[in-house]
């Protein structure tokens, strides 16, 4: 009896770990495919922020991003140090004093596209994309509306948003105040693709 | 049985992790993509620190505005309240400019007062040229685990020639008129707020009072502590490596002693400018002459307010043109 358990018990074991989707030998064939998931490594994110003094605008095309055209999930992740400034000693500033990128080098946002569209068919399609989004180590939720546009079956997707600085706890020293408005707008763009590389053992 | 409770928490210990990876995780796909080696950011704020260069270059197209001041005595025989602490008498001035070729390359220009002293008594109205090449930058990732500049002033001296022998104006042709600074400056960011350097240098003058060595070679150390965001405590030391021979001749014949330029100051950067007020014991500014000749000590009060601003202007326009709204 108790070894008939225990073979029970080793089987409700061994069996999902043989066929759990991580694993190399299983290839669902059935399943959605891996298509599904449109990636973009070359995502366009700039943010602006009238001053009286000077414009702050700074911008990067070397965000990524990756898109589950089945359920909606999506991510965005841009390193700090990639945005570039007219000014590179503002460059400097940026990433030493208010987002201190050694300490934080990434910007991430993991969520969600909410009522995912059709995206068989050409056309632009406002969504809402809710999810968490993590900026100088602090994380915070946000809802914002958002653009999805289809175009020769291309995605494609584009955002306006405002982001508080006080929201992430990013501190202006008091010399600079008077240059730097409390919150910034940050755009983001990103044209999808097929992943050629998910092939291979990057799961569904 | 025991072995059977045994068993159920092994399974639900393995089957706790799927529920989690039944949502796939988008960023998974991204985990391979790290960052190349990326330069560390402002080992040093300004280009100076008190008395020595910092290994900082000019971002591209950058131009520096830079004026240093070096007043009188503090105390001492010559200071105190006579001279408002120095602040009456003006040892040294410094005008100049810097330009940023590239990131790596920054060139200048200026002029300075000189600041005479006792064994160096005419050598005014210094014009100068200056380069400072990075050759490596310290990496955040430790690849490159220390930032190397070299950094190269030639000076040329304006006074008017004065027939008196054995000094150091009695200028017999144009090449006299010349002295040159070469030092590697070899600096580390070791954390957020603590970058130190050392500077070995090399120091050569064409026309100098007798005994007093055409070459000289110094080494140099110096480091920045920063208080806050916007602050910093600086300081630098130079050991000059005069022969004795030299040092006991101004010692019997004109009771003058060398000591070596400590130099310790505050730093305050706001955005563009950095404002360095210092003491130090050098009366001078610049290589050629705080260097080997720094008469002045500290212990008798022969230290000096000085101070330092730079002004950097962004001059790059074409990057402004590129920006979407």
């Amino acid at each position: 009896m108790i070894a008939f358990l225990r073979s029970i018990l080793f089987l409700s074991v061994a069996l999902p770990l043989a066929f759990h989707p991580s694993h190399r030998l299983y290839r669902p064939t059935s399943d959605r495919p891996i298509a599904d998931i449109l990636i973009c490594r070359n995502a366009h994110i700039s943010f602006y922020s009238p001053a009286p003094i000077e414009d702050i605008k700074a911008e990067t095309d070397q965000a990524v991003s990756a898109l589950n055209t089945a359920n909606g999930s999506l991510y965005f992740k841009v390193m700090i140090r990639s945005f570039t400034f007219r000014r590179s000693l503002m460059q400097e500033h940026f990433n030493e004093d208010f987002m201190e990128s050694d300490r934080y080098p990434y910007a991430e946002f993991k969520g969600n596209v909410l009522q995912m569209p059709d995206l068989s068919k050409d056309g632009n399609y406002p969504v809402q994309v809710q999810g968490t989004l993590t900026i100088h180590g602090v994380s915070k939720n946000y809802t914002v509306p958002a653009t999805l546009t289809v175009k020769n079956k291309q995605v494609s997707g584009h955002a306006v948003f405002l982001v508080k600085l006080a929201d992430h706890h990013i501190q202006i020293p008091r010399l600079l105040m008077k240059d730097i408005a409390e919150q910034v707008q940050v755009t983001v763009d990103a044209t999808y693709s097929v992943d050629n590389n998910a092939q291979t053992d990057k799961g569904a | 049985m025991r072995g059977y409770f045994a068993w159920v928490g092994i399974i639900i210990l393995c089957c706790c992790p799927y529920a989690g990876r039944a949502q796939q995780d988008l960023s998974q796909l991204f985990a391979d993509s790290t960052a190349a080696h990326l330069p560390v950011l402002a080992t040093f704020k300004g280009t100076t620190l008190v008395n020595l260069q910092t290994s900082k270059t000019l971002h591209a197209h950058d131009l520096l505005f830079i004026v240093g001041h070096r007043f009188g005595d503090f105390a001492g025989s010559n200071g105190g309240g006579k001279t408002f602490f120095g602040m009456d008498a003006i040892s040294d001035v410094l005008i100049g400019f810097e330009y940023g070729i590239s990131n790596r390359l920054t060139a200048g220009i200026g002029r300075d007062k000189g600041a005479p002293n006792g064994v160096s008594e005419f050598q005014t109205q210094l014009f100068y040229l200056t380069g400072k090449y990075q050759l490596l930058n310290q990496t955040a990732d430790g690849h490159t685990p220390f930032t190397l500049a070299l950094f190269a002033r030639g000076i040329f001296i304006a006074a008017q020639r004065q027939a008196i022998p054995a000094s150091n104006i009695d200028f017999q042709q144009f090449g006299d008129r010349w002295s040159a600074s070469l030092q590697f400056l070899l600096a580390r960011k070791f954390s957020e707020s603590f970058s130190a350097e050392l500077v070995p240098t090399y120091l050569y003058r064409a026309l100098t009072t007798p005994q007093d060595p055409h070459q000289l070679f110094a080494l140099g150390a110096g480091f920045r502590l920063k208080i806050n965001k916007r602050m910093a405590l600086i300081a630098d030391y130079v050991q000059p490596f005069r022969n004795a021979a030299s040092s006991n001749y101004y010692k019997q014949q004109f009771n003058q002693h060398f000591y070596p330029p400590i130099g310790i100051g505050w730093e305050v950067e706001t955005g563009g400018h950095v404002f360095h007020i210092e003491f130090t014991n050098a009366t001078s500014i610049l290589e050629n002459q705080f260097i080997p000749n720094t008469t002045t000590s500290w212990t008798k009060g022969q230290f000096r307010w000085g101070f330092n601003l730079t002004r950097t202007f962004t001059l790059s326009k074409g990057a402004a043109a590129e920006w979407k709204q």
